[in-house]
């Protein structure tokens, strides 16, 4: 019983504390990048794509899905993989390239 | 009057004077001589008039010459008017059309130029509104060749020769950029009918860079397995290893909610990444020992007197910048009440490491259930180790290019995994399923991506699986996998009321099985 009690506990203090330390970081509304910005994050992207896609799976080409596939699927894949959020917006802005 | 005429009559006038002055000095001198000088003087005057009259002629000539002159002038004058007007109306004219050249030269850029793609993909999203929905998943084609050796007590069993068809879609719906929604079906056609099942629903909500909540039903976050190597064109063999197949130790899924995120920690590629959830807990098929653990049908429906929670870590040391690979290390625990008191308590590391044409994967689960007192405890392990490496690379001497291109599109491979259990619940065996179908396979019957082998339910199961895939495209393959059952000698079957039986030996099985599979 005080085990199942702990544990809730627990569960509760990372939940609130998470979202507490998330309310202090960056909006999720994020702006468009500009271009400077997107270049970094293309030439990020280019990097990431080879190795993070193929670790749990082959990488799929930029041209196999439209943009607005890739804005699905990485936030998808960001979830799956845990992915952090610089690296996710780095991958949906080279695939997005084609 | 004219010069001339004036100079004429004055020229006459002095002639007359003249004679008049010299009549009366010649009439002195001598008549002879008077007249001769009459006579020179009058032809002279009518020489003169005649020169006159010639310059008359010779004058209006003139005049007529100049006239035409004049009128030759004018018009010539007014030509050199009309030329000037001309050659600016031209200049003007010339000026528009070098503007509507350049205008149709634009124009005609424009329209030759492709589209940029950034161009057509904001016009394409404005298009698609900001609400967007997509369907993705797999499907698979599979047969099956199972030559059983040996027989579980009482059980059915035969050889199987049989093919199946699996269709899972997935849609994905997302509304804003911070919430997606995600379903999948799974419809499976086989040996004993046809099943669909809901492996997968739930909402992914992004809060902000480091936490994303998850909520509904979803993939256990337990490992790497059931979350990111589940699906058929993904998981490089056509079954699932042992502890994630019809002996798992861990239950598949879980509906509940997530708190995750992950972040870079050093240099690129450095990266640590968490999940903590809770759900409805562990559900079992019955409460005996060796029971399996529900599935996402039992999950959803389960009556159990807790919830669950789990955590995992997952911790990426090598920079990318290096060319080391990548390497995940991660450790993960799931714990929860399955029956009144009863704790359900599991824990498993794993790893998983890329480079180039190489890729390996492994994982340890043990699980610990509280039994009634009447019952033994129930504790199990499983474990698998995989390998494959893209002959890409490989160029065999002597052979043609065409050849050599197939050859660059295999992927060989292979896994040992394993299972230990103290027993197995004999109803479990009469009724199994497969991971994710509910209710299709029937005793030993195979499902999708399953054999069917009886040597799979044996309490401590052991299985080496040779595949050989053949890659179309990334997402296009030919799966081949020959699978060497050895299952270990010991255990118990355990009935629905508790009575167990020695599962003792086992015979060795083979199993084949082949597939063609299109992630889309």
């Amino acid at each position: 019983m005080r085990k199942l009690f702990i544990t809730r506990k627990l569960f509760v203090t990372i939940v609130l504390a998470g979202v507490a330390l998330g309310s202090l970081s960056r909006p999720v509304f994020a702006q468009a990048p500009s271009k400077e910005e997107k270049r970094r994050l293309i030439l990020k992207g280019s990097k990431l794509w080879p190795v993070y896609c193929n670790q749990c799976h082959n990488a799929r080409p930029p041209g196999e899905k439209a943009p607005y596939e890739w804005d699905q699927e990485i936030m998808h894949m960001r979830m799956l993989g845990n992915i952090p959020a610089d690296d996710a917006r780095a991958l949906v802005e080279y695939l997005k390239t084609r | 009057m004219s010069a001339e005429r004036l100079f004429s009559t004055f020229l006459f006038a002095f002639a007359v004077a003249a004679l008049s002055l010299a009549g009366p000095a010649r009439a002195a001198d001598s008549d002879g001589t008077d007249a001769v000088a009459m006579k020179q003087i009058r032809s002279e005057i009518r020489q003169m008039r005649e020169e006159r009259k010639r310059d008359r002629e010779v004058i209006r000539s003139l005049e007529i010459k100049v006239q035409q002159l004049e009128t030759k002038d004018s018009k010539v004058q007014a030509g050199t008017q009309q030329l000037q007007s001309t050659d600016q109306k031209l200049k003007e004219t010339t000026l528009e059309l070098q503007q509507t050249n350049a205008r149709v030269k634009s124009l005609q850029t424009k329209v030759d130029a492709p589209i940029a793609p950034s161009q057509f993909a904001s016009d394409f999203g404005r298009y698609l509104g900001s609400h967007t929905f997509q369907i993705t998943g797999a499907a698979g084609f599979n047969f099956v060749y199972d030559q059983q050796s040996g027989a579980l007590d009482g059980l059915h069993h035969a050889t199987q020769n049989t093919f199946f068809f699996n269709f899972e879609p997935m849609f994905l719906y997302r509304p804003a950029d911070w919430i997606l929604f995600e379903g999948e079906l799974e419809g499976s056609f086989g040996q004993a009918g046809t099943a669909v099942d809901l492996p997968l629903a739930d909402f992914q909500i992004t809060l902000n860079d480091y936490m994303m909540i998850v909520a509904g039903l979803f993939d256990q976050p337990f490992g790497d397995w059931y979350e990111n190597q589940s699906p058929m064109w993904v998981n490089r063999f056509v079954s699932a290893p042992l502890p994630f197949g019809v002996e798992a130790v861990v239950p598949p899924s879980e509906i509940g909610l997530q708190l995750r995120g992950g972040l870079q920690w050093g240099d690129l590629g450095q990266d640590v990444d968490y999940t903590v959830w809770g759900g409805n807990g562990p559900n079992f098929s019955e409460s005996v020992p060796g029971a399996a653990i529900g599935g996402p049908t039992a999950i959803a429906s389960s009556l159990t007197n807790g919830k669950s929670i789990g955590a995992r870590v997952r911790f990426y040391p090598l920079p990318l910048d290096e060319h080391l690979g990548r390497l995940e290390l991660g450790a993960s625990t799931y714990n929860g009440k399955w029956m009144n008191g009863h704790w359900f308590n599991s824990w498993g590391v794993d790893f998983n490491y890329f480079n180039g044409n190489l890729q390996m994967r492994g994982e340890w689960v043990q699980a610990y259930r509280q039994m009634p007192s009447n019952f033994s405890q129930d504790n199990r392990q499983g474990w698998y180790l995989q390998a494959g490496y893209f002959l890409n690379g490989l160029n065999v001497p002597g052979f043609p290019d065409k050849l050599n291109s197939y050859i660059h599109r295999l992927e060989p491979l292979v896994r040992y995994s394993g299972v230990n259990q103290h027993g197995v619940a004999i109803d479990d065996i009469h009724g199994a399923t497969g991971v994710g179908v509910g209710g299709l396979q029937v005793g030993l019957i195979p499902d999708f991506g399953l054999s069917g082998s009886p040597a799979l339910f044996a309490p401590h199961s052991r299985e080496v699986a040779l595949g050989l895939d053949y890659w179309v495209a990334p997402s296009i393959v030919w799966q081949n996998e020959f699978d060497i059952e050895l299952p270990r000698a010991g255990g118990v079957f355990v009935s629905s009321t508790g009575a167990s039986t020695p599962a003792g030996s086992i015979p060795n099985d083979h199993a084949f099985l082949t597939q063609f599979t299109v992630g889309f």
